[in-house]
């Protein structure tokens, strides 16, 4: 199950445990109502205030509208690069500052204080003692105004060599840690914004000058292509007053080029498959990999629904696979809510020792096909009333991994609208069974379906492929 | 929201946008000073005893209408037979699989409709059957985690497939070179009799030989009321705690257990003492450089929680700034402080790329002696003090997080206002503090380093770093050269 969810989206440094708890819990409720008020200065930056003083901690969080889908071919891994640059310096922060003054007023690196790049979005956070919050608006206002002042060649030398290593820990060095690029690259065409990893290819980031960096900054960091959310122990006109104060000089940019085409045929139209021999891993594992409707698509709720009601220790295919049959450890499905085109629903099954691949995938595919008569009233309850726990225990935290301050920056700016996390339940509420069982049936067929069956194979260790010694 | 403000508000600054681009008005060019910093308490445990011997402890937390509930037994790894390693987890992981003439399908079945998360496991000290739900349907969630732990049914075919599982999950981590250094660390650095020289989940090996009998057994000899506690956070009071707990509970008998007396003794170490663990075409290399050190409730443990976070507490503490900022060999880099029963490891870890391994051991272990051996200036230390001061209250926003620090301190016995009193001990240590620990709790010429990874490509440098006595391991542990 671990190595499913966390390489989704990157991260400039491993979160804690706590935050890793958060990550995946999405959000809105009846009786937690997430209220807000909402400004836009002349710059165009949007800007939330929530009030929340529960606890003495204050979060800021701003969301960047750039994420790996803007890159060009040949510039892959920019978004997720650039994230990192972020935390090298800008006019006034000398290198290793960020973190440094933030660290000193009590936040903690990775959990209350990270970057994270994603297909469609880039943002930035801290989490800290609400006396504390003028210090990382100023942080985030100067690096938003400044930071190509201060951007050297040394410095990205060496942010490239720490992707490199995010990498080699991530994906080279891990069991199946290939699953995710292989994924993209069948769903989604060659010519199509998804079809490249995050992390992107390591000859494009070899590749990037500072120019490249440089313009890529100019292009997509500034006011009127970002949100910030200030929450928590605030009072809200002091706190409009110290936004305008530290963002309010920073000038507004030209619009962002706009994107290449996004949309898609609604099925793939042919089945994939791709055995991997890894010799990372120690037992066998199956990922099949479905196109399906976007987060932005009418239908993102249904396929909400659908992922939950397929997955969980009570669901027909851990049910089937894990405890029946016995010849899975463990069975995943998840979907990645990308907003744009299509997004991908994967179920995942690991094997056991000395477990046959081919048994497992033909277990796997007989399941997916029987789950349709598992699609019942009562398993839609089951998956509402999970959302409903999901949504609270993530609002818990003011800001960090799916805090509040992260659910409202993803309404605005995936939706335009702040109040989608407020939202939530009734859209889950609306979805009705005939609609997942359309969406299945529409789905989960062989055309639309991309496998792929790790194998085991210790034998001939993968070549490294590792950079010359700095 | 309020639509019509902002659009006035809007307008009114428009006019002000005419300055030029460059111009910082306010801005500044020095981090803004704090505020005056807001109070803030841990919310006090209460506690009460039911008439079956069942300590409860409660911690109202009314953010949300959530609360977690972790019933808690005195029945982990500690406990159990070297031979049988493994065991105090795998029958803490059975007790949801069959329960009370419900079988494992449903009982997860009734807690996913409830929408509770639930989760039964064991670490060294204890097992627990852990629920978060929301408040509604807490007593329901709760009375159901309760069958599971009083009255567990332990069906054979479960007992096969979990344990296949402890198997299997013991061959993925054993594939990663995370996994073989964090092993190889704990038997390097305690002896062969210590429960902590060993993992909670076992081995291939133990778990292999493990029996029903020995579950149904164990869960027999340790799980009783009173060898049990029942921790519940968030938004429950006192009075709601004693009808959930008299209602879930109130019919669970048992004697008091006679836990075996426990020690974990520390291996000698004289000198810098080398493991490798090869793992062939590795790309990265798990580098553990540290040694046996402080448990809870020594009096040093805010002094060494101190050093530790200076060495590598965050990304700015030296560990970090070295390997991944200034080398730019790893994506991370941080210490691992684990106070346990009495003694606990300590170290730095991080995973660092092939070809610069050798470089980023010498300089852990570099760092590691800079640490115990000069004097940690003023400044950082006061800086390091309140990033764990400040963040404190970040860190128990969540029921869950709030639980996990109460169960640390019912576990090992600290003062029931440890986190009350938290900030104000972390605030309390001097530079003179992290000297004198640096000389009694941290032994620099006698550290233990490991490094799982491509020996053909790493054992070579490594040697040739002349740090002390070279082992070459396999993945059990034994010595191969």
């Amino acid at each position: 199950m671990r190595p499913l969810h966390h390489a989704l989206v990157l991260a400039a440094l491993l979160p804690g445990a706590l935050a890793a708890q958060a990550a995946r819990q999405p959000a809105g409720s009846q009786a937690t109502r997430i209220t807000y008020t909402e400004e836009t200065l002349p710059n165009g930056l949007k800007v939330l205030y929530h009030v929340d003083r529960s606890t003495p901690v204050a979060a800021v969080d701003i969301w960047y509208n750039v994420g790996s889908k803007m890159e060009q071919p040949g510039h892959t891994g920019f978004a997720h690069l650039f994230e990192h640059m972020m935390f090298k310096g800008s006019r006034n922060v000398p290198d290793g500052q960020h973190f440094a003054l933030l660290e000193g007023a009590g936040a903690r690196a990775g959990s209350d204080i990270n970057g994270t790049t994603s297909w469609d979005r880039t943002n930035y956070f801290e989490q800290l003692p609400s006396n504390q919050l003028e210090l990382a608006l100023w942080l985030e206002a100067d690096r938003m105004g400044t930071l190509t002042d201060v951007l050297t060649r040394e410095k990205l030398d060496n942010q490239r060599e720490v992707v490199k290593n995010e990498r080699r820990q991530g994906v080279d060095n891990q069991p199946y840690g290939t699953w995710l690029e292989k994924m993209l690259a069948y769903i989604y065409p060659e010519s199509h914004p998804y079809h490249h990893s995050v992390i992107g290819s390591m000859e494009d980031l070899s590749a990037a000058s500072v120019d490249d960096v440089k313009n890529f900054f100019r292009t997509y960091y500034a006011p009127n292509n970002a949100v910030l959310v200030v929450a928590g122990d605030i009072d809200v006109d002091q706190a409009k007053a110290l936004v305008r104060k530290h963002f309010g000089w920073i000038p507004r940019a030209g619009a962002a080029p706009p994107l290449r085409e996004m949309s898609l045929p609604t099925v793939i139209g042919r089945p994939q498959r791709e055995v991997v021999p890894d010799a990372n891993a120690p037992v066998p594992a199956v990922y099949v990999g479905f196109r399906v409707p976007s987060a932005r698509d009418r239908r993102a709720e249904t396929v909400q629904m659908l992922s939950a009601m397929l997955s969980g220790r009570s669901g027909p295919l851990y049910e089937a696979l894990v405890r029946r049959a016995g010849v899975a450890t463990n069975v995943g499905v998840f979907n990645f809510g990308l907003v744009d085109g299509a997004d991908i629903l994967v179920v995942n099954a690991t094997g056991k020792p000395g477990s046959n691949a081919d048994s497992l995938e033909a277990a796997v595919l007989r399941e997916v096909g029987n789950a349709m008569g598992a699609l019942t009233t009562e398993e839609l309850d089951r998956a509402r009333a999970q959302a409903r726990f999901n949504l609270i225990n993530g609002l818990q935290r003011t800001g960090g991994f799916g805090g509040r301050a992260d659910m409202l920056a993803q309404g605005y700016t995936f939706y335009r609208d702040p109040n989608w996390v407020n939202t939530r339940l009734a859209a889950f509420d609306r979805v009705t069974l005939p609609d997942v069982q359309a969406l299945a049936r529409e789905r989960l067929v062989p055309d639309n379906r991309v496998i792929l069956v790790y194998v085991p194979n210790r034998a001939p260790a993968a070549q490294p492929q590792t950079p010359a010694r700095p | 929201m309020n639509r019509l403000n902002t659009l006035a508000l809007a307008a009114a600054l428009a006019g002000a946008a005419a300055l030029p681009a460059a111009a910082q008005p306010g801005h500044g060019t020095t981090p803004p000073a704090p505020g005056a910093l807001r109070p803030f308490r841990v919310p006090t445990p209460q506690e009460f005893t039911l008439d079956n011997g069942l300590r409860v402890v409660v911690v109202n937390q009314p953010a949300l209408p959530i609360v977690n509930a972790r019933i808690i037994v005195k029945a982990g790894s500690l406990y159990e037979p070297a031979e049988k390693n493994g065991l105090a987890q795998l029958t803490a992981l059975l007790l949801r699989e069959g329960a009370a003439g419900m079988t494992g399908s449903q009982i997860a079945q009734r807690m996913e409709r409830l929408g509770a998360q639930f989760q039964t496991g064991a670490g060294w000290a204890n097992a627990s059957a852990q629920v978060t739900a929301l408040k509604p349907v807490l007593g329901e969630a709760l009375e159901l985690a309760a069958k599971t732990v009083m009255q567990p049914t332990f069906p054979e075919n479960e007992f096969t497939r979990v344990r296949t599982q402890q198997i299997a999950n013991w061959a993925q981590n054993q594939a990663t070179v995370e996994g073989l250094s964090n092993d190889a660390f704990a038997r390097a650095i305690f002896e062969p009799s210590a429960p902590y020289s060993r993992q909670p989940s076992g081995t291939r090996a133990t778990l292999e030989g493990l029996t029903l009998q020995d579950v149904t057994g164990w869960h027999h000899q340790m799980y009783s009321p009173r060898n049990a506690i029942l921790l519940l956070v968030g938004d429950v009071n006192a009075a709601e705690a004693r009808q959930l707990a008299q209602r879930a509970f109130g019919g669970w008998t048992g004697a008091a257990v006679n836990l075996p007396a426990v020690s974990n003794p520390v291996r000698a170490a004289n000198g810098t003492r080398v493991i490798l663990v090869d793992r062939p075409g590795s790309v990265q290399s798990g580098v553990w450089v540290g040694q046996a050190s402080v448990g809870w409730g020594d009096p040093d443990y805010f002094a060494m929680r101190a050093l530790s976070e200076v060495l590598g507490g965050g990304f700015k503490a030296r560990a970090n700034m070295n390997l991944r900022e200034r080398h730019g060999w790893t994506y991370g880099a941080f210490t691992f402080f684990n106070p346990r029963a009495g003694v606990g490891p300590f170290a730095i870890t991080s995973s660092v790329r092939t070809n610069a391994t050798d470089s980023a051991v010498a300089e852990a272990v570099r760092e590691y002696r800079r640490i115990a051996t000069e004097p940690v200036p003023a400044a950082e230390l006061t800086s390091t003090l309140n990033n764990v001061v400040g963040s404190f209250p970040n860190s128990v926003q969540t029921v869950q997080g709030l639980a996990g620090n109460m169960e640390t301190a019912l576990l090992y016995g600290l003062p029931m206002d440890f986190w009350t009193t938290f900030r104000e001990r972390v605030a309390a240590v001097t530079p003179a503090d992290i000297t004198r620990v640096g000389g009694s709790k941290v032994r620099p010429d006698a550290v233990t380093v490991v490094v799982a990874g491509d020996l053909s490509r790493i054992e070579a440098p490594i040697r040739a770093l002349n740090l002390g006595t070279v082992e070459v391991w396999d993945a059990d542990g034994n010595k191969v050269r």
